[in-house]
């Protein structure tokens, strides 16, 4: 080649290079733009609104009730010794006052010893769908409503479309339908939206009674000799109706993606009615039986994603005793699941990095009402320690047995969240660049 | 004097134009009967909500409504899972292995497949089958054994079509 030729055909290929969008075959637009932290990523939406004072403080009652009798009730994630006295956000033996037997801690070490913690992180937003919704979005969603999708797309939809994931690889496993949860699995964003979406699953009612009448007896069809006539004749209305892309509401899997969801929905069914099911040594519904799915999830799919939403820590309203069970169940059902993807899930153990943050924090000042200890619930309608939670972080290259900040000096807010895992998934720049994080967003990464 | 010439020519060439312009439209008639040429019943543009949905499709294959318990259950159901074309595949597949539902057997349906055909897209689209339609879905029948009426309504039930009114 002569050198004039050379010299022509290089200036070409960097200029296009420049010019033009980088398309993979996944077809996503951008290419990563950054190095892989993880190969997968557990993100917990922890509890329905959590107080600093009983769970990273470890105050227990004397932040709270004027009972001096401090502990962690959360040794499973953090570091500290529990109560010793008034205990009632434990296990009930027979003829033993209620929540008097505290759950054994089932983790050797600590998740924080394991990772990171900041202990105090300003939550952008003091309300469930709003404090979830940024937990999302990353963006404040001052102006989001209610029963309506995020305005601003969500790290699924970054995760797919910037990282080129499928929908199987992305899921979110919700504690229920109310408050509009459902709507989180994608924002209503022109740009991203449903085609982005990640695959929701409300466990307690997919699989609980209404679930058993509704799809446990469903066929399955032989992939040749059934499905495939099913697919054709299908394909060929679809061809005849001819609607737009997108004009069909919800996520879409594809059909190979279908039959390894409905296989699992099978499979689910039988191994419920076998007792089969994994999951944390302490039953009893809500959060823990939501945590148990989410491992079913994660052993099945082993998704690239998974967003594990919990809730029942909200009864604080009316019931601080049955707060702070929650609150305990959670820490148990979370080390549980810890350490279930390191012992059961080859694909993901040590491969795995777990961040968990509360959506928002809960009122300073208690409500009048009074509950079987008659000790006083609390709302979360805004002041400033609603606005306080705590970020927790670990897995691989998340620095081990690290604190940032304190309860004098606030570091990182709830909006870190999406860019961290952004950051874990080598698009941090890509959803930068997106433009709708939150002012001030830094990956947890950077704040160290 | 000049520009006055000027005036009355261009005046007079005005009224030429415009009586000679303006003519009456001729309507012609070819004794040829009006046609639609775009297939009204097919815009259907909106959407089926989850309870339009299920209680439609209920009432479609087992020929009866559904109580208004089943239907709040179902439509619970189907918010639970993010997916719903998929979600509601499993819903049909359930329903067609209850035993219950309405519909022919094989040997019906082979013996006269075009009413079967029309029958099943009344049944579910709410409208004829075109001829395109017809021929493809007799032709295909008619060419896998092993099709059966279940086969066919599960194809319809859960296609893009059947999510729209």
């Amino acid at each position: 080649m002569k050198r004039r030729d050379f010299v022509k055909k290089a200036g070409l290929t960097a200029a296009g290079s420049v010019a033009f969008p980088y398309i993979l075959p996944s077809g996503r637009l951008f290419a990563k733009t950054n190095a892989e932290l993880a190969d997968h990523v557990l993100y917990v939406l922890f509890a329905g609104g959590v107080r600093q004072q009983e769970s990273v403080l470890q105050q227990y009652l004397s932040g709270s009730q004027n009972v001096d009798i401090g502990g962690n009730i959360m040794y499973n994630m953090l570091n500290g010794t529990p109560p010793d006295k008034k205990i009632v956000y434990g296990t009930t033996p027979a003829n033993e006052p209620t929540g008097s037997l505290p759950i054994p801690q089932l983790l050797n070490t600590t998740i924080q010893s394991q990772g990171l913690l900041f202990p105090e992180v300003e939550a952008v937003n003091g309300g469930h769908y709003g404090g979830m919704t940024s937990l999302l979005t990353g963006n404040r969603s001052t102006a989001q409503g209610l029963k309506v999708r995020p305005n601003s797309p969500t790290i699924f939809e970054y995760l797919r479309r910037h990282r080129g994931f499928k929908a199987s690889d992305v899921w979110f496993v919700g504690s229920g339908i109310g408050n509009s949860f459902p709507l989180l699995n994608s924002s209503g964003h022109e740009n991203y939206g449903t085609e982005y979406g990640a695959n929701f699953v409300a466990p307690s009612i997919t699989f609980g009674n209404e679930g058993v009448e509704v799809l446990s007896d469903a066929k399955i069809y032989h992939p040749q000799e059934e499905l495939e006539p099913i697919f054709k004749m299908r394909e060929f209305l679809n061809n005849s109706f001819r609607i737009k892309n997108g004009e069909v509401q919800g996520i879409r899997n594809d059909e190979d993606e279908k039959a390894h969801i409905k296989k699992f929905i099978r499979e689910t069914f039988i191994k419920k009615q076998t007792n089969g099911l994994a999951g944390p040594p302490v039953q009893g519904g809500g959060d823990l039986t939501t945590i148990a799915y989410a491992a079913e999830v994660m052993k099945y799919f082993k998704p690239k994603i998974t967003v594990l939403n919990l809730g029942n820590v909200d009864g604080c309203h009316g019931n601080f005793s049955g707060y702070l069970r929650a609150l305990h169940r959670a820490d148990h059902g979370l080390g549980w699941l810890w350490n279930y993807i390191q012992t059961e899930i080859p694909e993901m153990a040590g491969k795995t990095i777990m961040l968990a943050t509360p959506e928002c924090g809960r009122n300073l000042n208690p409500n009048p009402i009074q509950d079987e200890n008659d000790w006083y619930g609390y709302d979360h309608s805004g002041d400033a320690n609603t606005r306080r939670v705590w970020s927790m972080m670990a897995g691989p290259n998340v620095p081990a047995n690290m604190k940032v900040g304190s309860e004098s000096n606030q570091i990182g807010k709830t909006t870190d969240n999406v860019l961290t895992i952004a950051e874990i998934f080598g698009i941090k720049d890509a959803v930068l660049g997106a433009g709708f994080m939150d002012g001030g967003t830094k990956s947890l990464f950077d704040r160290i | 004097m000049q520009i006055f010439k000027y005036k009355y020519l261009v005046g007079l060439c005005m009224v030429v134009i415009s009586m000679t312009s303006c003519k009456k439209d001729v309507i012609a008639t070819y004794d040829v009967n009006d046609v639609d040429i775009e297939d009204k019943s097919l815009i259907k543009d909106r959407s089926k909500s989850n309870k339009q949905f299920i209680s439609i499709l209920y009432t479609t294959l087992h020929q009866k409504a559904i109580s208004s318990n089943q239907l709040i259950r179902t439509e619970r159901v189907i918010e639970s899972f993010g997916d719903k074309a998929l979600i509601n595949e499993v819903i049909v597949s359930n329903y067609m292995n209850s035993g219950n539902v309405v519909m022919p057997t094989d040997e019906e349906m082979r013996a006269d497949l075009d009413s079967f055909v029309t029958d099943t897209y009344k049944l579910f689209f709410v409208r004829i089958p075109t001829e395109i339609e017809k021929a493809f879905f007799v032709n295909y029948i008619e060419a896998n054994p092993n099709i059966t009426p279940e086969l066919v309504y599960t194809a319809f039930a859960s296609s893009d079509e059947y999510q729209f009114y």
